[in-house]
């Protein structure tokens, strides 16, 4: 597999006016500003192999739009190097941009009085697509997404989801070789998320469209990709297989117990107590313990009355929040 | 495969012509603003001509003014403040395409189709009024033909310096100050609020070389027969030689301006 994207030692850092705090605070400002340095990014290193779907995560403000952008051409680092499909994005940026695909979740590409066709023909000039090309790119899109009867109303008169179909196809109307999406689902229904991804995983077939995509839904990440890069605080914490995270939480479970009576204290030896309200409690397997059934059920029916129980093991969203409590933890 | 910036000019075309209430609208303003206008410079010229210009002349670059007042105002496209201080922006970086060139083709498109949309009703109701309010006749054929030019020369001006309003909302990023500061300044000195032939002569000759008047005054001026057909034409190249050091200045500072651009949030 060849690497697509290289990226090394990226640095990225943002000056931005800090506001003083007291009486004579504005006065002072609007003379004399004081600025503040905020690293964006540090020493960023990764590469991408080409035709891989890879997910970009980590918490608000880590620094995964900063990425996108960079990576896109919109934005100059302030040190490192950054080779894709063979260009530095910022330097050459008009020859860069042919090959790629763009969408930002919350913003709109296309144009708001005119017709989504018109829109897509304007673009199709931009960048200069041959006439049969274009025809049979839109088929395949109209296809895989649906948009016959999108295609003549204009955006202003589509809800969000059909916005975000739109946008897709329009970003891949010249058959980028990468796409960068940037919160493709945000704010979709669980209808149209399905169909999202199910096209994100389409186009990566056909393609062979290498993509990378920041989300918040760890369930984007769950039906697409593997391939994860974690990304916290301007630094790179964790980059390979998302199964290697999960299997780590693996063991971790947590019990409801539902007991025949309410107690006032319950503990359990071996096990954590989230909560207990009335007759029913949760807990929680301590680290490195694994969980057996037939003695959980010995050791707390031996004090107490129990009714019912269920096990589950932790959801993606939470094996995140704890991987991202886990890097601020060690940062310390 | 049409070429690119066509396509543009055709999209902010077909924009511009859903608003048919806004032309409605702004047919209605522009013929206001004339009317008061001539009032209001009738009543300044005590005799019927200041250094050879006539009242009728007046109603006449009054008029003119107002009909053609989207292709002489040099405000702002209306996306492109937007663009700039929301951040949608960030998906012009990602087209094969200079940014310079879309803005100036989408705002001269959005100029041409307000400008087609207004200029005839104002022309044929001002050509109908009572002979001393009224648009009179072109000076002569060449004027006319020399007019057309100098419009379409002062068209492309205009939007060469509605250029630097979207500089300066780089740096403000308040596009609806830029546009005001801008566009006062190029009004005041480019003689659309004042004719420039009613200001004092020493004004006037520092007027004259300023590129502001190459506007519209310089095409208005031309067609009531106030500037000569020879004295035009020298005008005219040098109107020229503005619109390139206008658009080249532009294109320097927006480079400029780019390069340094952060786009914030998600």
């Amino acid at each position: 597999m060849t690497k697509i994207i290289e990226f090394k030692d990226i640095c990225k850092e943002f000056k931005i006016p800090e506001k003083r705090k007291g009486k004579w605070s504005t006065f002072l400002n609007f003379f004399k500003r004081k600025y503040r340095i905020i690293n964006a990014l540090q020493n960023v290193s990764f590469s991408i192999d080409e035709g891989d779907i890879v997910g970009y995560i980590g918490p608000n403000g880590a620094g995964k739009s900063t990425t996108i952008k960079i990576m896109s051409g919109i934005l100059t680092p302030t040190k490192g190097e950054c080779i894709i499909n063979g260009y530095t994005p910022w330097k050459n940026r008009k020859e860069y941009v042919k090959n790629i695909g763009v969408v930002f979740g919350q913003r709109s590409q296309l144009w708001w009085d005119v017709p989504i066709v018109d829109s897509f023909e304007l673009l199709k000039d931009i960048y200069k697509i041959k006439d049969s090309d274009y025809k049979e790119t839109l088929d395949l899109l109209n296809k895989a997404l649906n948009l016959d009867e999108l295609l003549s109303r204009p955006l202003r008169q589509l809800s969000l989801g059909q916005k975000m179909k739109c946008e897709l196809a329009a970003s891949l109307l010249h058959r980028p070789k990468i796409l960068f999406l940037d919160e493709p689902t945000i704010g979709l229904d669980a209808v149209t998320k399905l169909a999202v991804r199910d096209f994100i995983k389409y186009i990566n077939k056909v393609w062979h469209t290498t993509i990378i995509l920041t989300t918040h839904d760890m369930n984007d990440i769950e039906a697409l990709t593997n391939k994860i890069i974690l990304i916290g605080k301007g630094k790179i914490l964790y980059n390979g297989s998302f199964d290697t995270i999960k299997n780590k939480y693996a063991n971790e479970k947590i019990i409801q117990v539902e007991f025949a009576k309410a107690y006032e204290n319950i503990s359990l030896n071996g096990y954590e107590l989230i909560s207990h309200d009335k007759n029913v409690a949760v807990f929680k397997t301590l680290e490195n313990t694994e969980f057996h059934t037939k003695s959980f059920i010995n050791d707390i029916s031996k004090n107490y009355d129990i009714i019912d129980f269920s096990v589950n093991s932790l959801s993606v969203d939470e094996i995140l929040a704890r991987l991202y409590k886990e890097y601020e933890l060690q940062e310390k | 495969m049409k070429n690119t910036y066509v396509s543009i000019f055709k999209m902010q075309f077909k924009g511009e012509l859903q608003y048919r209430a806004k032309a409605i609208s702004g047919i209605a303003t522009q013929f206001f603003w004339g009317i008061m206008y001539i009032y209001l410079y009738m009543a300044f010229m005590s005799s019927d001509t200041i250094d050879g210009f006539t009242i009728t002349q007046m109603a006449s670059y009054i008029w003119l003014g107002q009909a053609f007042f989207a292709l002489r105002y040099p405000g702002m496209h209306k996306d492109a403040g937007y663009e700039i201080t929301n951040g949608n922006i960030c998906y012009k970086f990602t087209r094969p395409i200079n940014l310079y060139n879309q803005w100036y083709t989408e705002y001269l498109g959005e100029k041409l189709a307000s400008t087609l949309l207004r200029f005839l009703p104002i022309i044929i109701i001002s050509i109908l009024l009572p002979t001393k309010y009224s648009l009179s006749m072109p000076a002569n054929f060449t004027a006319f033909i020399l007019f057309l030019i100098s419009l379409i020369i002062g068209g492309l001006l205009c939007v060469a310096i509605s250029m630097y309003s979207v500089y300066l909302t780089f740096i403000t990023l308040s596009p609806k100050g830029t546009t005001t500061i801008v566009a006062t300044i190029a009004n005041l000195l480019g003689g659309a609020i004042i004719p420039i032939p009613l200001m004092p002569t020493s004004i006037q000759s520092i007027l004259n070389f300023l590129p502001f008047r190459y506007i519209s005054d310089l095409p208005f001026r031309i067609y009531i027969g106030n500037i000569g057909i020879s004295d035009g034409l020298v005008q005219i190249a040098i109107s020229i030689v503005w619109l390139i050091i206008i658009i080249v200045s532009g294109k320097l500072l927006i480079k400029n301006a780019l390069k340094k651009t952060i786009i914030q949030g998600g």
